[in-house]
């Protein structure tokens, strides 16, 4: 679903590598989980995938299609949330709800039933008729995932998804992901909390300084050690 | 005093950018013209107000003269940049004091409230010196050179001008805090918006009407006139407002007298400003955190209501045209400086039919004659296509975007359609505006309605290709980087240069116009060739756009 081969990104002239020969394959009906300490190059990664920021080097390709050869089509099977967005404040919730619906092309039939299911999940029904402005910082990131799952996209990409979110809509989400990936899907997400990553990924990617330094189911990872917590192999990894 | 200075020092970084400047030239190495262009646009377009503005002073000085009271000049500089200072401080106060995003660091800080108070009061006062200074140096200079004023007026003047703004500002403050204690007016920030603009407009229609009375060639007896007929104004004025008179007696009065003067207008500033930072420490943080309730209907939608709402589709153009449409008529800044021309345009018109009747009336007559109607047909389009073009809708339709911009990267829709929407909302702005050009010209020149649909239709056209330069020009430089709306467009360069590329296009055409007129080339050929010149100038711009439209949404990095 999701293949990502020789990823490179420079800035300052190619002084600075925030990506650096990056590959990795997620598979259909996975969650993956993408780790790694601030300024890994997690964000920066996620935004090639996207199409926000160019790669200097290497493909991506995204539910079969290469994101570089026809961005609109592998755009139209991705559904995206930033780690902090900003969106149309002064469009009230439903009128950038229908937006997203009319950009990637939803039918009548389909919008009404995604709208009202996701809106209810998130507990938005009421705010959904107020200007995005009034919004509360985890209701603009309700609305955010709610316009970017409308398309029933194949492949979510969530930078970030549960900061903000309250215990609750946090819950529904993850079952949520479980759910689509069950369907034969794909979740690709990048998180600091360990335990989540933990429980709910089917494989895991640890990223520090660009470079992807562990890939794997955590089986996988703890190398046969039982007893180890991803929280301890991840301080071992990224250790300077 | 260390924590104040520090954080003073901190403010101004902030709020000039001067890190974020040094950072763009030095690290990121930006292209350093830009802002050596802007300075001498700056310098160009300042310099010629102000020379302006100083032969106003200079026939205000010599009226006074005439009448044995020079000092007339100062009072009335003194007085307009006060009141001027009074009247906009009030919503500058507002912005800086409780509408900028940095109170939410401050407030938390181990700072007195009248210290933040403070920092934040220089910061105005040295914006405003922007206006003080031209305002009021020019009056200082006239008198003092023209009566031959001693070391003490110079000394004493210097001084005077820079505590100018001190008075109105703290009055201005202390309303503003009051208010803002007692009524919770951070609700209606946009309100603010609306009426800050609408007073600068009423303000510069004023002036208009002024400048549009003054007789030519009697300039000096129009001033003696001016003054003997206003200086019960200006008196009033004074009596109200004291202050801005002992400015006035504390440099031209002789001795102690005068020393007197000066040290009441000196005082009464320090006085008021205590007084203001005492304020602050009772009421300042206050009204701010009482301003911060935020109110939310949070009125549940019914589900018929939801139905309707989610069951309209649109294609993807139209629903980034209605994107376009409803962001931009629903922020209050791009609102007044996009369409504040549009509206301005047709009454400046109409004005000097009214002021100026007698003259105007030959003109329509001229207009009427069969010989001149087409030549006033011509003139009516140049009229019109300035007023409808000379905004910043398209040239900031990308910039616009800001940090949203990702969501136009993310989505897929073509650039080619994206453009094309932002093409066909600046387009039907257009159209509004020149509609809006077109009623009053038909009235008051009677112009026959062909000649008006035509010159319409070719006004409209040019428009479009106006309207494809500024997205050309925006897409080549899109400033996306802000943080308050304004920045968008009021600190963009681009609305400048698509102006300027307006300004090209129209010598162009009225160059070509007039060109053909003097060929005696009739006036039907006229409209042909001028629409043929704007349809071959506009294939290629257009697909120009959309090649470097596909190019950039590409390029650009969010």
């Amino acid at each position: 679903m999701i293949e990502i081969s020789n990823l490179t990104k420079s800035y300052n002239k190619g002084r600075i590598k925030a990506v650096d020969g990056l590959t990795l394959h997620v598979k259909p009906g996975e969650i993956f989980g993408f780790l790694g300490p601030n300024g890994a190059g997690k964000t920066t990664t996620i935004k090639m995938m996207v199409g926000l920021l160019t790669p200097d080097n290497g493909s991506i390709s995204i539910a079969g299609i290469d994101i570089k050869e026809n961005p609109l089509g592998a755009k139209q099977n991705i559904g995206y949330v930033p780690d902090n967005p900003d969106i149309y404040d002064r469009l009230t919730g439903m009128e950038y709800l229908n937006f997203m619906a009319d950009v990637y092309k939803v039918p009548a039939k389909e919008r009404k039933e995604r709208i009202s299911y996701l809106l209810d999940m998130f507990n938005l029904t009421d705010a959904v008729g107020d200007l995005i402005k009034s919004y509360s910082h985890g209701m603009k990131q309700k609305i955010v995932l709610t316009g970017a799952l409308l398309h029933n996209p194949a492949v979510w990409i969530l930078d970030e998804p549960m900061v903000g979110l309250d215990p609750k809509s946090s819950h529904l989400l993850k079952e949520f992901m479980r759910k689509h990936c069950d369907q034969g899907n794909t979740v690709f997400f990048s998180t600091h909390v360990l335990e989540v990553a933990e429980k709910l990924c089917d494989r895991i990617g640890i990223i520090n300084k660009g470079k992807l330094i562990a890939i794997g189911t955590m089986d996988e990872l703890r190398h046969g050690d039982q007893a180890d917590s991803l929280e301890n192999i991840f301080l071992e990894l990224t250790e300077v | 005093m260390r924590t104040f200075m520090s954080l003073l020092k901190t403010n101004i970084n902030v709020y000039f950018g001067i890190s974020a400047l040094k950072y763009r030239f030095t690290k990121e190495k930006k292209r350093l013209w830009e802002p050596i262009f802007i300075l001498l646009s700056i310098i160009i377009g300042g310099g010629s107000l102000l020379i302006l503005y100083s032969l106003l002073l200079l026939g205000i000085f010599m009226g006074g003269q005439a009448i044995s009271h020079p000092e007339i000049v100062l009072t009335f500089a003194f007085m307009a940049t006060q009141l001027l200072i009074l009247v906009f401080g009030i919503f500058y106060i507002m912005s800086v004091f409780y509408f900028s995003n940095d109170m939410n660091i401050l407030i938390p800080l181990p700072l007195r409230p009248a210290e933040v108070l403070g920092v934040k009061f220089i910061i105005i006062l040295i914006g405003e010196y922007l206006i003080a200074l031209p305002m009021l140096l020019p009056a200082f200079i006239i008198y003092g050179i023209g009566t031959w004023s001693n070391i003490f007026y110079w000394l004493k003047g210097i001084i005077l001008v820079l505590m100018a703004p001190i008075l109105p500002l703290v009055i201005a403050s202390v309303f503003v805090i009051l208010l803002m204690r007692f009524i919770n007016i951070r609700k209606s920030k946009d309100l603010m918006v609306v009426l800050g603009s609408l007073l600068g407009l009423f303000l510069g229609l004023g002036v208009n009407f002024l400048t549009q009375n003054i007789p030519e060639g009697n300039e000096k007896e129009f001033f003696v006139n001016l003054i003997e007929s206003n200086r019960g104004l200006i008196e009033a004025i004074g009596n109200k407002f004291p202050p801005s008179v002992w400015a006035t007696l504390g440099l031209t009065s002789p001795g102690l007298q005068g020393l007197g003067y000066f040290v009441l207008f000196v005082g009464l500033s320090l006085l008021l400003l205590a007084v203001l930072l005492w304020m602050g420490n009772a009421f300042f943080y206050k009204g701010y955190i009482a301003g911060q309730e935020v109110q939310r209907r949070a009125k549940a939608i019914s589900a018929e209501d939801m139905e309707r709402r989610s069951s309209k589709v649109d294609s993807p153009v139209v629903a980034l045209f209605k994107r376009e449409w409803k962001l931009f008529m629903r922020t209050p800044i791009y609102l007044m400086n996009g369409i504040a021309g549009m509206i301005i345009a047709p009454f400046l018109m109409i004005m000097p039919f009214i002021t100026q009747a007698e003259e105007m009336s030959e003109v329509v007559r001229l207009a009427k004659e069969p010989k001149y109607a087409p030549i006033a047909a011509l003139i009516s389009l140049g009229i019109m296509l300035f007023a409808s073009s000379m905004n910043l809708i398209a040239s900031t339709s990308i910039s616009r975007e800001g940090g949203t911009f990702w969501i136009s990267k993310l989505i897929p829709v073509s650039p080619k359609d994206q453009v094309l929407a932002k093409l066909i909302h600046s387009s039907c702005l257009s159209l509004i505006a020149l509609i809006l050009m077109a009623v009053p010209l038909y009235f008051l020149l009677d112009i026959s309605l062909y000649r008006l649909i035509i010159i319409t239709f070719i006004g409209f056209l040019a428009n479009v290709l106006i309207n494809i330069l500024g997205l050309i020009i925006d897409l080549l430089r899109p400033k996306l980087e802000w943080n308050d709306p304004q920045e968008a467009i009021k600190q963009n360069l681009n609305a400048f240069l698509a102006m300027l590329a307006v300004l090209l296009l129209m010598t162009i055409l009225g160059g070509i116009s007039v060109l053909l007129i003097l060929k005696g080339i009739s006036e039907f050929w006229i409209y042909g060739i001028l629409t043929l010149i704007i349809v071959i100038l506009s294939i290629p711009s257009f697909y120009g756009l959309l090649i470097l439209a596909n190019k950039k949404y590409n390029s650009l990095e969010v």
